[in-house]
């Protein structure tokens, strides 16, 4: 953009949200450059900071106006380069919509500001016994609204769902500053499902500026087990026989033996750093429900050749389980330079193999691979070692990245659970959709946002090859763990 | 209007001519009072594509039919020129247990998908009525659902991949055969409840759950509404998890409690909560319920178990039952709070136009249905009370759909309600995805 148009833009936008509200300076733009992956970089030409929904509003309207693109953004907690100004233009920060606008505990509902973060709302809620149920691992700081853009999980997705399933209603500014909502506090609206269709649309659908969420009676019961396994596979077979029992617990977490010693390198949460995996079952429900699992679930741990079980006695023990699991992200810090983190999902029943395929791709590209994941419902996170240094490791991790993510297709899976396309994995679409699926993508796409001045560049696969790849660097790929989850207060995947 | 010759002969060129009725033998297949020229019954997905390919030439109007149990929903159409039929596609695609996920053909009944999955002690999590005829597709398509939406969600919770046939012949997928997926836009949703205006699902798999080792039911009888809404309230609101709360009117509850072999004080509001779990857990959450029911003036306390409770579910998801009078069926949905309110207005409105009506709701999760016997009353009043009990509805917080009328008042109100400016969006969905309206025209909502 040249310099009278900005300026004139930013007067503009200034005038809507007032002085406190935009920033033009490069320094302070830097923040907005990239999100929680930060291999790519773009910086906006400017960031405004709207209060209410009639700014988010007045903003789209000119930007519309004035054919500038624009992107909104949350925390910028997210994976896959989603909230990235990649062909300039402004971005709208909606931190500053943090409001909750209604509990309404009697109905199970709860209608909140995009730019609230996730865990207000549990803590608000956790008084009268009710909880926000997705959880993603950055809920401390990640928003609503990049939740319902991102289709967010979490680690108890296995029993209750991603974000899609506890979102009900959505005021949303089209991109050409129309005001409309979808859904609201009953159920079943007639109509097609706008909202259902607008979460995880990665912010190329417009803007939500308010949600209306369903909150759910906290359970009655928790208990929190640790397997401890020689080998990944009894780990994978156990979850396998819990889930064919017929037993759905709120989540099955995995570690294998990488990251165990990654995270006690880092943090020491006490896991045994000889064992093959570690797998953390969490119960929960009625008490009696989770009384009578117990034992089945303890079994099918022995059967599978357990090593030792540990059973959290009350909150202190289970949040020590939990520890080494929360901490092992950020652990990779403490045993490589970089880490390049993954969000592909597989079949279940696939586990044992996508595992010994990505231990044999990781030999072959001669990088570590750490694997922590949601094993209950296949969703991997496979961590690519390398040092960002070395130019040549760094295409390595980006091709076997690829290769994965190639195999757990071929496995009958997808290539993003939770993290979303974004910039990051929009050149592979193509391994799992036909040109003809991804048009039907588009025409969807086309109908929200016409004119694509909204959140250019991402989901749709550009015309260039398959893996692209840019200027080098060594935060190309790079997850830089910030300070709170090196401390292990902090987690995300 | 197209030549039926001409489509019957195209017709037969795709699925040969055993496949493809016309004439009287079409009658069966009239939507409304509009019967197609043709009716053509695909045996493949490639079927169906090429079949859509030859009406979206010709600019057919096409209408799918799965087992023709929801047929009633939805406007009459504009233009029916052609009734695409799923019989054919009825088969397991796929079902790997230790997944817990399944793939059907769209034509397959929701009973013989359950008959299959209850052999490995799985279920899909969607008990919508008239299992025995009712199709995957057609479920999908109408976002069918039932009492034991309360914990598993609906169809929108439950399917994660499908495979649909657009208004062209092509042929997409949307989502994943994996229970987590964030990979593009989510088609599935876009699909489900669409009434086949923007394409004809020929597939879809499922998230599937285990069967409940064990379900029973507490039946409690009430004086009024309010009484047994209080205790739908104390229920909700705690950490119970019932797999099915519903509130059953005065005039609908003794047809559960005649099925449930339990004599049944006239007069009396029934409450029904569903507990699926292992013996022990069912049991205790049984006894808080039934402490839950006294506590707010319950007069009789039923345990409901074995094949009485079968048979007892068979009668609230079926009410009214086979023969009995179902000439308007109305679909109300409010926040939870307002669902004793929304029936007793209900009922009341009704019966100051002498329409008998019945209500029973999902309470657990805000859904009040309406059955009225509207045969004999002038269309006129019977509109009225839809119009009526829509504002009723609204000024709850919610909003009512038609889910079967008779013609004449069809003709006189909008089955679905106004869908506010959203319908800006869903009229762009509709031209981008079925530009020459051939996919169930003038059905949908706003005129889709």
């Amino acid at each position: 953009m040249e310099r009278q148009r900005k300026a004139k833009l930013a007067a503009a936008l200034g005038a809507i949200v007032g002085q406190d509200g935009i920033i033009t300076e490069e320094d302070e733009l830097r923040v907005y450059e990239c999100d929680g992956l930060t291999i790519f970089k773009a910086l906006p030409e400017l960031v405004v900071l709207p209060r209410t929904r009639d700014q988010v509003e007045a903003i789209v309207r000119l930007c519309h106006q004035e054919r500038v693109p624009f992107v909104p953004r949350g925390a910028g907690t997210g994976l896959s380069g989603g909230a990235l100004a990649l062909e300039g233009g402004v971005i709208i920060g909606l931190n500053r919509m943090g409001h909750i606008l209604e509990v309404d505990v009697p109905n199970h509902r709860a209608v909140v500001q995009s730019g609230m973060v996730n865990v207000w709302l549990t803590n608000k809620i956790a008084g009268d016994n009710f909880y926000y149920a997705p959880d993603p691992a950055s809920q401390t700081a990640c928003t609503i609204g990049g939740n319902v853009a991102e289709n967010a999980g979490g680690v108890h997705t296995l029993k209750y769902g991603v974000t899609t399933n506890h979102v009900l209603g959505l005021e949303i500014v089209l991109p050409d500053g129309e005001v409309v909502e979808f859904g609201g506090k009953a159920l079943d609206p007639p109509g097609y499902d706008l909202t259902g269709v607008f979460v995880g649309s990665e912010g190329t659908f417009g803007i939500c500026t308010a949600v209306t969420l369903r909150i759910l009676p906290k359970p009655e019961a928790v208990k929190t087990l640790m397997g401890v396994f020689e080998s990944i596979d009894d780990a994978s077979n156990t979850v396998s026989a819990i889930v064919a029992a017929g037993i759905i617990p709120a989540c099955l977490e995995m570690m294998d033996s990488l990251s165990i010693q990654a995270v006690e390198q880092g943090i020491r949460a006490g896991l045994p750093t000889d064992a093959g995996a570690v797998l953390l079952v969490e119960l929960d429900g009625p008490r009696a429900e989770v009384e009578a699992l117990l034992p089945p679930v303890s079994r099918l741990m022995r059967q599978n050749k357990v090593r030792e079980i540990r059973i959290a006695k009350d909150e202190a023990e289970r949040l020590l389980l939990w520890k080494g699991r929360k901490a092992a992200f950020a652990a990779m810090g403490q045993i490589s330079p970089d880490c390049y983190l993954q969000d592909a999902v597989i079949p279940r029943t696939r586990l044992p193999q996508i595992l010994h395929e990505i231990a044999v791709l990781s030999r072959e590209y001669g990088l570590r691979v750490a694997n922590v994941f949601h094993a209950g419902d296949g969703n991997l996170h496979p961590m690519i070692l390398y040092d960002g240094r070395n130019e040549a490791e760094l295409h390595r991790a980006e091709e076997l990245g690829g290769k994965i993510m190639q195999r757990c297709i071929e496995l009958g899976g997808s290539i993003t659970g939770e993290h979303g396309v974004g910039r990051e994995k929009r050149d592979y679409m193509p391994l799992m959709y036909t040109e003809a699926d991804l048009e039907a993508m588009r025409k969807v796409r086309q109908v929200f946002n016409p004119d694509g001045l909204m959140n250019p560049g991402k989901i749709f696969p550009t015309s260039k090859s398959c893996v692209e790849v840019g200027a080098g660097g060594r935060d190309r790929i790079g997850y830089r763990p910030h300070r709170l989850e090196v401390m292990g207060l902090a987690q995300r995947f | 209007m197209v030549d039926p010759a001409v489509l019957a002969k195209r017709a037969r060129d795709v699925v040969g001519a055993e496949h493809v009725r016309t004439g009287p033998a079409a009658a069966p297949f009239a939507v409304d009072g509009v019967t197609p020229g043709v009716v053509a019954s695909p045996g493949s997905e490639e079927e169906v594509s090429r079949l859509l390919a030859a009406a979206y030439e010709l600019e057919a109007a096409v209408a799918p039919w799965g087992g023709g149990t929801k047929m009633g929903l939805g406007a009459p159409p504009l233009r029916l020129d052609l009734v695409l039929s799923l019989a054919r596609l009825n088969r397991v695609v796929d079902h790997e247990p230790a997944d817990l996920t399944a793939t059907f053909q769209a034509g397959m009944s929701l009973a013989s998908v359950q008959a299959h999955l209850g052999e490995k002690g799985q279920f899909v999590a969607l008990d919508s009525p008239f299992g025995a005829r009712a199709t995957i597709g057609g479920i999908l398509a109408a976002n069918a659902s039932g009492p034991r939406r309360l914990p598993y969600g609906s169809a929108r919770d439950l399917v994660i991949a499908v495979r649909i046939v657009h208004a062209d012949g092509t042929v997409t997928k949307g989502g994943a055969k994996v229970v987590k997926n964030a990979t593009g836009y989510d088609m599935n949703k876009l699909y489900i409840g669409s009434l086949g205006t923007l394409g004809i699902l020929t597939e879809a798999t499922f998230r599937l759950y285990p069967l409940p080792a064990v379900e029973e039911t507490h039946l409690s009888a009430f004086p009024t509404l309010e009484a047994a809404g209080a205790a739908v309230a104390e229920i909700l609101g705690s950490p119970l998890v019932p797999h099915a709360v519903e509130l059953l009117s005065a005039g609908a509850a003794p047809a559960a409690a005649r099925a449930a072999g339990i004599s049944w004080a006239a007069g009396q509001v029934g409450l029904a909560v569903l507990m699926g779990n292992v013996p022990e857990a069912v049991r205790a959450q049984l006894q808080d319920v039934a402490r839950f029911c006294r506590g707010a003036g319950s007069t009789a306390d039923h345990l409901v178990t074995g094949a009485a409770h079968t048979a007892c579910w068979d009668a609230i998801r079926e009410f009214p039952g086979p023969g009995a009078p179902r000439s308007l069926v109305l679909k109300g949905s409010v926040p939870l709070t307002r669902v004793p309110e929304l029936m007793s207005r209900g009922e009341g409105l009704a019966g100051q136009r002498h329409l008998p009506c019945q209500a029973v709701a999902e309470a657990g999760s805000g859904i009040v249905r309406f059955y009225v016997d509207a045969a004999s009353a002038p269309p006129e009043r019977a509109a009225d009370y839809v119009e009526t009990v829509r504002g009723v509805a609204a000024e709850l917080g919610g909003h009512l759909v038609v889910l079967e009328a008779p013609l004449p008042v069809k003709r006189r109100v909008d089955v679905w309600g106004p869908v506010g400016k959203a319908l800006r969006v869903m009229q762009g969905l509709k031209a981008q995805f079925d530009p020459k309206g051939i996919l169930n025209p003038g059905r949908f909502v706003g005129g889709i």
